[in-house]
């Protein structure tokens, strides 16, 4: 080993003890790999994504929000709070004005472009990365030793855990597996691929995701669709009424389909389903309700 | 008599070249104390003159985001109002201009791809950029080539190779994933809030050699605007004019475009503008071209950030919206 490296090993040594033996901040390894300089109580924090938002809500620790974006929507007591523009775009210069001592972000949503230019100006950027049902529990409980909640993660996750464990339990008493397309956008009609939430939702809730495959987002055609004889369809969207009435109608033009004959076409409300927070349980036990309604 | 017009030349040269500086400098000023957290000149002034909180937050965005954004700005301005000029004299045609060319589609469907591939915007993107460029420029010259340059001919295989690299990228974005879609779709509308410091320096290295050939090249240009058979006659050698400096200008337009995306009618006011008011010499012409076309292209961002809206619009929204208006406006009164 060089002296050099020698010299920087023992300074970087010297300032992570510094800080951890001062309570003022830890080295973290985040979701993404990166290591991150977290501060013992980060009082200012900036969530760059709705579903960080959300879980940093249900901690009850909103109270340390100084900064979200502006898609975030849930819990209510969010409208007040000072935007940062979009989650693919955020306006750094508004995040660097609010001075958060932490910043956290997910691999999925938000470029890695920003995080990069966040670190370059000396902001902690904590990056999550939940990928199905048990890491959004390892997600909360990692945001939760973030915040200095750890008690309320534990109880939360807890929770989440025993409702998920009686959904399969009931699900495991059911006679068949009904076919589920699960519609995302109008046009094109796209659906989701095996690596997503809502397919890991939707086999829990004992269906099958008839677009089930590598693509991440599939897009289909009518035509295919109706191939498939769907037993249930259930159309995400965030805005109800009128453009639910008008595509659920398109659908019930083709009566070879079962779940047009046996009356089963829903609409839930997106962020339920594709925002990995402890809300997902309710889409959970939604779906269970469409795909299995035998089983209330 | 020789020696006292070339005086006079240069005299003239640098007195609008100090004037568009000033104008440049004060516009760069305004862009600096302008944001979306608020106006603050007196503050902006202090930080700028060394004294104040280096520390402070309002530093970090003064230093760290808004210079490096109006640098590019300028920068950016420059090279598309410039690359203008030079196509403009070549070609002897006054619709030249990169974006109508096809030249910025070209390398745009090679940014893209780089984007696509997540290659960094320099010079993985930018060196893809320039491939895409040269390849649209090879083509534009070899089809109208057997009518020898003739400036219709070039300007219509342009527009045919312009709607064709439009086609290409409508592909890449219907096939394109949603988290890249976003990104891809404000780079096509022309956005200037990535950059950062090191990117703008690096790019600014590639680009100021650029403007310094072009300029050396400002005498032929010149004679070129009598016609190729007039300037070969007077010792020009048009082939190495017209070859260097469309190779030159097509890397300085690769090179930004991959920073700042597609930004039209930049390049077609600026030159035309400027030559309304300083006449066709182009020792006068290229560093007005450089200064003048900075400071629009700032301006226009600045209000890019200004006009109230969701987050903030994007540039090249600002630029066609002003420049098409005022290019019909400076066509009319030119006919006049």
């Amino acid at each position: 080993m060089k002296p050099n490296k020698i010299i920087y090993l023992f300074l970087t040594l010297f300032l992570i003890l510094t800080l951890e033996m001062n309570g003022f901040a830890s080295v973290l390894v985040d979701q993404s790999g990166r290591e991150v300089l977290i501060p013992d109580s980060p009082a200012s924090v900036v969530s760059l994504a709705p579903s960080i938002t959300e879980i940093i809500f249900a901690l009850h620790e909103g109270s340390r929000l100084k900064g979200v974006t502006q898609h975030c929507d849930f819990p209510p007591a969010v409208k007040s709070l000072p935007r940062i523009g979009s989650y693919v775009q955020p306006d750094i210069e508004k995040i660097v004005a609010l001075k958060p001592d932490l910043c956290i972000a997910t691999k999925d949503g938000n470029p890695q472009e920003v995080v990069d230019r966040l670190s370059a100006l000396n902001i902690s950027v904590y990056v999550v990365n939940p990928r199905n049902l048990n890491t959004v529990m390892e997600t909360i409980l990692e945001i939760g030793s973030l915040l200095n909640a750890d008690e309320k993660a534990r109880l939360l996750t807890k929770e989440m855990r025993s409702r998920i464990d009686k959904v399969k339990l009931s699900v495991s008493r059911a006679s068949s597996r009904p076919g589920v397309f699960f519609q995302i956008g109008t046009t094109p009609i796209v659906s989701v691929g095996t690596n997503t939430f809502i397919h890991e939702l939707i086999t829990t809730a004992g269906g099958r995701n008839l677009a089930e495959g590598n693509s991440k987002y599939p897009r289909f055609s009518r035509e295919q669709v109706i191939t498939l004889k769907p037993d249930v369809i259930i159309i995400s969207s965030m805005t109800r009424g009128e453009v639910f009435e008008k595509v659920k109608a398109e659908w019930n033009r083709w009566g070879s389909m079962p779940a047009v004959v046996n009356k089963r076409i829903f609409i839930v409300d997106s962020n339920i389903l594709d925002r990995p927070t402890s809300r997902l349980v309710e889409g959970l036990e939604m779906l269970v309700g469409f795909i299995h309604p035998e089983l209330k | 008599m020789m020696d006292k017009t070339k005086l006079s030349v240069v005299k003239r040269t640098l007195a609008v070249s100090l004037f568009l500086a000033i104008l440049l400098l004060s516009v760069c000023f305004l862009g600096l104390s302008t944001g979306s957290t608020g106006q603050n000149i007196r503050e902006v002034f202090t930080i700028l003159s060394g004294y104040g909180d280096q520390n402070s937050a309002m530093s970090t965005i003064v230093w760290q985001i808004r210079f490096p954004r109006v640098i590019l700005a300028a920068l950016v301005g420059a090279t598309l109002s410039l690359g203008g000029l030079v196509f403009q004299a070549l070609l002897r045609n006054p619709l030249a201009e990169p974006y109508i060319l096809g030249i910025s589609g070209g390398s745009a469907i090679g940014a893209i791809i780089g984007i696509l591939l997540g290659l960094s915007r320099f010079s993985g993107v930018a060196l893809l950029a320039f491939g895409g460029s040269m390849l649209t420029l090879a083509i534009i010259l070899s089809l109208s080539s057997k009518s020898a340059m003739k400036k219709d001919s070039m300007i219509l295989s342009g527009v045919m190779v312009n709607a064709f690299c439009s086609s290409i990228i409508m592909f890449l974005i219907s096939i394109t994933r949603e988290s890249e879609l976003h990104t891809i779709v404000f780079w096509l509308m022309g956005d200037l809030s990535t950059s950062d410091a090191h990117q703008t320096l690096r790019l600014s290295f590639a680009l100021i050699p650029c403007f310094i050939v072009i300029f050396i090249f400002a005498k032929p240009l010149n004679l070129l605007l009598m016609g190729e058979e007039m300037a070969s006659s007077m010792g020009v050698n048009v082939r190495l004019v017209s070859v260097v400096t469309l190779t030159v200008t097509s890397f300085m337009i690769s090179a930004t475009v991959s920073h700042s995306g597609l930004l039209g009618f930049v390049g077609l006011v600026i030159p035309h503008l400027l030559r309304i008011i300083l006449g066709p010499d182009h020792r006068l012409l290229i560093p007005s071209c450089i200064l003048g076309g900075g400071a629009y292209l700032v301006l226009c961002d600045l209000m890019a950030r200004f006009i109230p809206s969701q987050g903030e619009i994007p540039v090249g929204v600002v630029t066609a919206m002003i420049g098409a208006p005022l290019f019909i406006y400076l066509m009319q009164r030119s006919k006049r």
